[in-house]
């Protein structure tokens, strides 16, 4: 929102002690955020008031005039302007030989021959209208010769505030708000505004409310006898400066008492107005905007209407037929209030947000709607001296917003501010703002101004912050928590995914990524894959919610497929099973075809170490029953620990492999990190080892046909004393390398108890049908 | 014999420096200084020698024995010690290094710097219920935040959260009072994705409840936290915000960390950068935790771990923090 300092400035007592180009960094950090800060006037100079005292065709041009123009000076001063409107009589701004306008330099100089001395100017090459018809037009009564800035408020500071940080502060809206923020920061005075009162001697209005849950309050005027002439032009600077167009006196003065009370306002040519209801519209129904777009309305689109035509959108936009026209000599002046969350919707349904439905929506003062409509006529009044109000103030105001009270006892507010405030200081702050303050012995009783309490302010904590911020933030300094020595650790969750994500980082030269909770849904088809999931409403695309982190993922498999031949990636991610968050944890291996016998059995070692390391547990590999349609039939595994399930082993299934690169090779764990967290780490103790030293003994064995789970049950019922553990080293083609650890507590082994050990193995090994190299 | 004895460990030398076996050398152990050696007979026949001689040579003779012996044993230490392995040890391999995600390797960061504050860390769930991530923190029905076009809602009555905040009144309902927990996580906003703009980002939540909790501390949390992060001295100052779930609301501005303060492009000439939603706790937010506003008080922080690892990190496009792309994510080595 842009404001206006020179507007400031009519509203405050001895405005000349502030500083206005410095106080807006205060203003930052008292109230809201100042994204910009202007300087206006400063793109001419030596422009002055001047007078065209003889008007002639130029000889060599067919739309361009030679000018006299009485600036002051003894003689009057040639010019030649190229400008429709000139004539004699006229009075101008006119720019001398040596003034700059946008950093250049006026001089004289010939145009088609004929010497220009100087310039006479637009408001748009003043920079204060965009008005580029013609060279200004001041008024009569302007004295010739005289700085033009003396007579128009050209210079001035123009401050953009962030909306964003109004949210919340519908009084913010308008400069008369700002005003009061400014005296309640430099402790200065705001002046009352000048209004109209107006007598209710004559007719009321026709005008009906049906649902006061969505309008609060409807304010009606008719005044007669106006000329809807041109708007005055400091108030037409005013009005451009903060970033509105100036259309008439009458749409204007309604700009501008929105933009000076947030107020929004609108002026029906009374010549249509028959009566006035507010209610909803017809699901369906079409209705033009003064825009001239035709609307789409619906059944909760809340509508003025007149008669039983609709007669503009509430609170955001009127209609064609009820405009303020240049014949217009009768109005009827609506300044109402409606239901925030109503004009917002509204707005929102109809892609059309207006400066009015952006105040609205903040939920504005129901009880600013009178003032404005007294002050607009004060201000009308000044333009038209013989204007006639024509009916009462007529005001449908069902309930009432009365002022309330919060009680705010000294001791929270101590609490808050971590210091104590003088009763003064306290009364003096909130009496700025406008609240008014009773001092109790504990307590301070706060009345809360109607401006305030539509939205912000409702609890003590509110005035709190109200207090804190004009006591000034910058005045709290950093304090420490206080001492607590209680040992504490509520949750181990983000720990344990830290440990796991370093460890597969480190050990094994993973990469961790990050994907999306949705499936990308494009990719899925490719796969021919259907998922059913908990979806996103209102999208078609990437809508279904992952429950396989590693599908999920496998569109990051594709995409460095483009780059890489093989490569190891992990996620700790959410999926959604079963109607519920789960935290899985997913580790991909993606390799060349050939390798996958390699990758494969690394994934196995993986997940024995993280639970090896970390948990101190031992994990067994059971058979997959394929639960999944896109993982290889036979390559499945289930991952337990302590005989539970607590993750699967796969290998993505060859069609859908080919899908994300050709010739590769896809190996995904996913294990339930639900669970992981769950498990407790097996406690670690120090085992008695033997003073005797160990004997390894390693065998070759040739599996036809069969698997190292085979060889295994034979391996396992295989006994000896001397056996403290075995396990299987290396494999080459079908050969099997098995070590044995052999030992004993009280004693070195003698080599006749091996080599009865070793006939007894080879004979076991034999008896079992497996082939051993002797 | 001073010429006999030197022409011994002459022709010694000579045949130790061709000798290249172990075995070969412990021949010649037998043959120069064995029993049956030169030199054994040479100190056998002092005994024959007249007293004299002895003198003369008796020393010499042993003394030349004890240095042929540690010439060969030398030898033997030298072939011993001699490295017969042969390869290229010019060959320098690149290392393979693993990566973590950079929203990893800053959120333990910071969450290790909170914890030194004697904060715990905990998470919460990505698809959340209204309750949580609206109704309990204080927003309303017709809250603007609320609105379709800002929030993933499902089919299912559940929404994917759009802040870390619903840790809030989880953390409270668990945990009860007094409390100080962080609770980093992923959020989604449903937005159209750009170089500055993702639909699923990172945010760290903080709140501290205890009693006669202050605005102070709150400063106090915020800057040394800022300071530690990025090992500068920054300041920070608090601007009136407005978040349903505090009252009263702060934004809290960090030193431009470009220009130290003077006023640069990146922070728009203000010297300041916005960084951290944050306020005290309100109790309507406390009393859904189950918490009395009467004993308690409390604040709460919230801000994008996902921006300021872009800050940290200097990375220009939010989009490859989703991207998977080991060839940039490979750049974030294990702190």
């Amino acid at each position: 929102m842009l404001i206006s300092c020179n507007k400031l400035k009519s509203h405050i007592k001895n405005p000349e002690d502030i500083d206005w180009l410095n106080i807006w960094d205060t203003f930052t950090l008292r109230t809201a955020e100042v994204e910009n800060v202007e300087v206006k006037g400063n793109k001419f100079d030596n422009v002055v008031i001047a007078k065209i005292v003889e008007c002639t065709d130029h000889p060599d041009s067919d739309h361009m005039h030679v000018l006299k123009v009485d600036c002051g000076e003894t003689e009057p001063i040639q010019v030649v302007c190229g400008a429709p409107n000139v004539r004699v009589g006229l009075k101008t701004a006119y720019i001398k030989v040596g003034g700059h306008i946008d950093g250049a330099e006026i001089k004289a100089r010939p145009l088609r021959g004929i010497v220009s001395n100087g310039m006479c100017c637009s408001g748009r090459e003043l920079g204060i209208s965009d008005n580029h018809d013609g060279i200004i037009e001041l008024p009569d009564d302007f004295p010739v010769g005289e700085d033009i800035k003396k007579y128009l408020p050209i210079d001035d500071i123009i401050v953009e505030i962030d909306n964003k940080s109004l949210t919340n502060r519908p009084d913010l809206w308008g400069h008369y708000g700002i005003a009061r923020e400014i005296c309640a920061i430099t402790n200065h005075e705001l002046l009352p505004l000048d209004i109209l009162e107006i007598a209710n001697n004559k007719e009321d209005l026709s005008i009906v409310i049906k649902d006061d849950n969505l309008c609060y309050r409807y304010t009606g005027l008719k005044i007669e006898n106006i000329k809807n002439n041109e708007t005055p032009l400091d108030m037409q600077i005013f009005l451009y400066y903060v970033g509105m167009r100036s259309i008439s006196l009458l749409v204007d003065l309604t700009n501008y008492l929105m933009m000076e009370l947030g107020q929004p306002m609108h002026a029906f040519d009374a010549r249509v107005v028959k009566n006035i209801e507010v209610g909803l519209a017809n699901e369906g129904d079409t209705y033009t905007t003064l825009d001239g777009e035709k609307r789409k309305l619906s059944s909760d689109t809340l509508m003025i209407k007149n008669g039983n035509e609709y007669f503009g959108i509430a609170g955001v936009m009127g209609g064609l037929d009820s405009e303020i026209l240049p014949d217009t000599t009768s109005v009827f002046i609506e300044s109402a209030c409606f239901n925030a969350a109503s004009i917002r919707r509204s707005a929102a349904r109809l892609g059309l947000r207006t400066e009015a439905s952006a105040r609205y929506e903040k939920s504005l003062d129901p009880n600013m709607t009178d003032l404005a409509i007294k002050r607009l006529a004060y201000l009308l009044k000044q333009q038209n001296p013989d204007m006639i109000i024509a009916s009462n103030l007529t005001d449908v105001y069902p309930k009432v917003l009365k002022e309330g009270n919060i009680i705010l006892d000294k001791k929270t507010l101590e609490i808050y501010m971590g210091r104590v405030l003088e009763d003064e200081t306290v009364v003096s702050i909130l009496e700025k703002l406008g609240f008014k303050v009773t001092v109790e012995k504990d307590y301070y009783d706060v009345v809360v101004p109607t401006f305030r309490a539509t939205k912000d302010i409702k609890i003590k904590e509110d005035l709190i912050e109200e207090i804190a911020r004009i006591y000034g933030l910058e005045n709290f300094a950093p304090k420490p928590l206080k001492l607590d020595l209680t040992v504490k650790e509520l949750e181990t969750t983000y720990n344990e995914e830290y440990e796991v994500k370093r460890l597969l980082a480190t050990k094994y030269d993973m990469h961790e990524v990050h994907s999306y909770i949705w499936y990308d849904t494009e990719l899925l088809k490719e796969l021919n894959i259907e998922k059913k999931n908990v979806s996103l409403l209102g999208k078609d695309t990437n809508n279904i919610l992952r429950d396989d982190l590693s599908l999920s993922l496998m569109n990051i498999v594709k995409e460095n497929f483009k780059n890489k031949g093989e490569f190891k990636l992990f996620e700790i991610g959410t999926v959604i099973q079963n109607n519920e968050n789960k935290r899985m944890l997913s580790i991909i291996l993606a390799d060349h075809e050939k390798n996958l016998e390699s990758i494969y059995l690394e994934a196995k070692k993986i997940v024995k170490y993280i639970f090896r390391v970390l948990k101190n547990k031992e994990v067994t590999f059971t058979e997959n029953v394929n639960e999944l349609a896109y993982y290889d039939e036979s390559l499945g595994k289930i991952i337990n620990v302590d005989n539970n399930r607590i993750g699967v082993l796969n290998v993505l299934k060859k069609t859908c492999t080919n899908k994300l690169s050709k010739k590769k090779c896809v190996v995904t764990v996913d294990i339930d990190f639900d669970k992981y967290v769950a498990l407790k780490e097996e406690e670690m103790v120090a085992k008695e080892i033997s003073k005797y030293p160990e004997v390894e003994l390693d065998y070759t064995i040739i599996l036809e046909n069969k698997k190292y789970k085979d060889l295994k049950e034979v391996l396992d019922t295989f006994m000896s004393k001397l056996i403290r553990s075995y396990r299987l080293v290396e494999v080459y083609e079908n050969k099997y390398l098995i070590r044995y650890t052999l030992g004993s507590d009280n004693k070195t082994l003698e080599q006749k108890e091996l080599q009865t050990f070793k006939e007894r193995f080879i004979k076991h090994i034999k008896d079992h049908g497996l082939n051993i190299i002797e | 014999m001073e010429e006999k004895l030197t022409k011994l460990k002459e022709e010694l030398t000579s045949v130790l420096a061709t000798a290249t076996k172990e075995a070969d050398i412990l021949n010649i152990k037998s043959s120069y200084v064995g029993k049956k050696s030169e030199i054994a007979g040479i100190l056998s026949s002092l005994k024959d020698m007249s007293i004299e001689d002895k003198k003369k040579y008796g020393s010499l003779i042993n003394n030349t024995k004890k240095e042929m012996e540690t010439m060969i044993n030398d030898r033997l230490e030298e072939l011993e010690n001699k490295s017969n392995i042969n390869f290229d040890s010019t060959i320098n391999y690149e290392v393979e290094t693993g990566s973590l995600h950079p929203i990893t390797i800053i959120g333990k960061e910071i969450t290790d710097i909170l914890k030194r504050m004697g904060f715990s860390v905990v998470t919460g769930p990505e698809m959340e219920s209204e309750y949580y991530n609206f109704e309990a923190l204080n927003v309303p029905k017709d809250h603007p935040a609320r609105d379709m076009q800002d929030t993933y809602f499902l089919d299912n009555g559940m929404l994917l959260r759009t802040q870390t905040s619903d840790n809030q009144i989880h953390a409270m309902e668990n945990f009860g009072a007094p409390l100080r927990i962080c609770a980093p996580g992923r959020v989604f906003r449903n937005e159209d994705l750009d170089a500055n703009h993702e639909n699923t980002f990172f945010q760290i939540e903080g709140m501290v409840i205890d009693k006669s909790v202050t605005i102070e501390n709150l400063l106090y949390v915020m800057q040394n936290l800022l300071k530690e992060i990025f090992h500068e001295d920054v300041r920070v100052r608090l601007r009136p915000g407005f978040f349903p779930f505090t009252e009263p609301s702060y934004e809290m501005d960090m030193s431009c960390l470009i220009c130290g303060g003077k006023g640069c492009p990146t922070c728009k000439n203000s010297g300041w950068i916005e960084m951290v939603g944050s306020g005290m706790i309100h109790p309507n937010v406390l009393r859904a935790g189950g918490i009395d506003p009467n004993e308690y008080t409390g604040f709460a922080f919230g801000f994008g771990l996902t921006r300021l690892a872009m800050m940290k990190y200097k990375i220009n496009d939010i989009r490859v923090l989703n991207s998977g792309d080991i060839r940039y994510l490979s750049e974030f080595k294990i702190d």
